[in-house]
């Protein structure tokens, strides 16, 4: 892999927040200032040296390897460079990303890419609840990148979402979409109930919903041209992530009429 | 000095041409005849900028493979003086040739630092219905019309680089020999990247000298270089010159433009003189107008 790896030595008895360990933010400091980090959450005021092995030396990627240790704040407002997280990811991961990757080989908690407006999340697993979604004291959430997601997500995933595109392999929870300003969610495995309760703008595309809200209408089938742009842009851009094309013909449910009704859900026309 | 190729006199001379703004614009529908159709119409009455306020023509077609939405397409490049004399043709042009056509969608055609607005204004169209949808750097509206939807990218890039009135002066004794060699030439230079020849067919009869005697032209007829007017003014014709055609070019690169007069005046060399033509030559303005000079000899 290359590149500095920070390697769990024992379990530390509290969570972590690595919020300092990025690229960028790593390329700025010497061996002896990286291992002086403090990442721990309780008084005993944890440094990195203290949880970590640390080998390696700075280069554009980052590695963590967490073990069974909840790290908080996994790539918090990266700006470029690549951070593998071999293992499972706590909250907020990608909190405020702006640029570069960040590669989770297991599972994230909640509000994973809060704030986000640029880069790339890669997630193996599954992500919790409020994924891109506003946090309190934020306007937006998600306002741009893309988030990939291989298992299932949790409830209310683009709360306040804006901008950017997350790809959930699996199915979401209750209300993705949630007050979702633009943007667009994209679930293979389908939509948990309520998606887009409040929603003004954007697009939730899926192979399925469980429970429509009652202020979603039916605008009939369509063969939609944004439909096969934002597939093409995404196979360009992801590769082998991109999700399966839809067909030609899709069900386009506008919503929510509560709001301004300028959002949509897009599914397979039977 | 001069040259001869093939029986054809290759004067010593050179195309004076000028510095311009140009943009680029991906036009598509659900069949190449629709997207032509799209792209003939916005590119229509843009022949000269004096006269038009833009001068437009189709750069090439695009398989599904080169558009952004997988259907067929053909590019399209707007010539003005300035990014800022181009925000109305391509509002205007759009407005009425494009979103109107059956299917149509429309994109950036040109990837440059600077930007130009192209759906900005289109878009109000949609009278509050339009949506946007951000994918990467690209912004793209979605307008409903009639047909479903028009797509068209927020906007597209331009360039200050480009080169206007690139050119070639066919000269030939038979009028349909040498209207066949032209078109031979206007064919080889659509093959050239980024280069357009805005006039009809590619071709113009009715080259211009700046000035005239009436006030409020800015260009008129090239007396020297009317066949009919030989003996009674300062010709630049021989005796035996019956007709004399003018390929403009216009492109998004100096190189482009010096690519398309060099494939524009092989393409009539290799004919030769069998069809009737007897000279190529070049305008210019002595050299004191335009930025660009383009030695005929240096492209033979």
């Amino acid at each position: 892999m290359g590149g500095l790896t920070f390697r769990l030595k024992a379990a530390p008895g509290e969570q972590l927040n690595v919020s300092a360990l990025t690229p960028s933010k790593l390329a700025q400091l010497s061996q002896h200032e990286i291992a002086r980090l403090h990442i721990g959450t309780s008084k005993q005021q944890l440094t990195a040296g203290d949880v970590f092995d640390i080998s390696g030396s700075a280069s554009d990627v980052v590695t963590i390897e967490p073990g069974d240790v909840v790290v908080d704040f996994a790539g918090s407002e990266m700006d470029g460079g690549t951070l593998i997280v071999d293992g499972s990811v706590g909250s907020y991961a990608g909190r405020k990303m702006r640029g570069g990757k960040l590669d989770i080989r297991g599972n994230a908690g909640n509000l994973l890419a809060s704030g986000m407006s640029g880069g790339m999340i890669h997630v193996t697993g599954s992500a919790g609840d409020n994924l891109g979604s506003v946090i309190a004291g934020d306007r937006f959430g998600m306002v741009g990148g893309t988030v990939v997601i291989g298992g299932d997500i949790g409830a209310r995933a683009g709360d306040k979402m804006r901008r950017g595109t997350v790809i959930v392999k699996g199915k979401t929870g209750q209300g993705a979409g949630t007050r979702m300003i633009g943007g667009t969610i994209w679930a293979e495995g389908g939509f948990g109930p309520d998606p887009g309760y409040m929603m003004r703008r954007g697009t939730l595309i899926g192979s399925k919903v469980e429970r429509l809200l009652p202020t979603f209408v039916d605008c009939g089938r369509h063969d939609l041209l944004i439909v096969r742009i934002v597939s093409r842009h995404l196979k360009t851009t992801l590769g082998e992530l991109a999700p399966k094309p839809m067909p030609l013909f899709v069900q386009k449910i506008a919503g929510d009429m509560a709001t301004i009704g300028r959002g949509e859900i897009l599914l397979p026309a039977g | 000095m001069s040259k001869t190729i093939n029986g054809i006199l290759i004067d010593d001379t050179f195309a004076e041409a000028f510095g311009m703004s140009g943009t680029g614009i991906i036009i598509t529908a659900d069949t190449m005849k629709w997207a032509r159709i799209a792209a003939v119409t916005a590119t229509g009455f843009g022949t000269s900028v004096i006269g038009c306020g833009a001068e437009c023509g189709i750069d090439r077609e695009l398989s599904p493979d080169e558009t952004p939405d997988g259907r067929p397409g053909v590019r399209i490049l707007m010539f003005g003086f300035s990014p800022d004399a181009l925000v109305p043709q391509i509002k205007n042009r759009i407005g009425q040739c494009v979103l109107t056509s059956p299917g149509s969608a429309c994109f950036s055609g040109l990837n440059a630092a600077e930007k130009i607005g192209l759906g900005k204004a289109p878009r109000f169209f949609g009278d509050g219905f339009q949506t946007a949808k951000k994918l990467g750097s690209s912004r793209y509206w979605r307008v409903p019309v009639m047909d479903g939807e028009f797509v068209i990218e927020e906007d597209t890039g331009i360039t200050t680089e480009a080169v206007g009135g690139g050119n070639m002066l066919i000269v030939g004794k038979d009028r349909a020999g040498l209207l066949e060699t032209t078109e031979a030439a206007v064919d080889a230079i659509a093959k050239i990247d980024d280069v357009i020849t805005p006039f009809p067919g590619g071709i113009v009869r009715s080259g211009s000298k700046v000035g005239a005697k009436y006030k409020g032209m800015f260009a008129s007829t090239n007396d020297a270089f009317c066949p009919t007017l030989r003996g009674s003014v300062k010709s630049e014709l021989g005796p035996d010159t019956l007709s004399v055609l003018e390929i403009v070019i216009d492109g998004l690169t100096s190189k482009a433009v010096a690519d398309a007069m060099r494939v524009g005046l092989k393409a009539v060399t290799d004919m030769g003189a069998s069809k009737g033509v007897t000279r190529i030559t070049a305008g210019n303005y002595g050299g004191k107008l335009g930025q660009h000079h383009y030695h005929l000899k240096d492209l033979i």
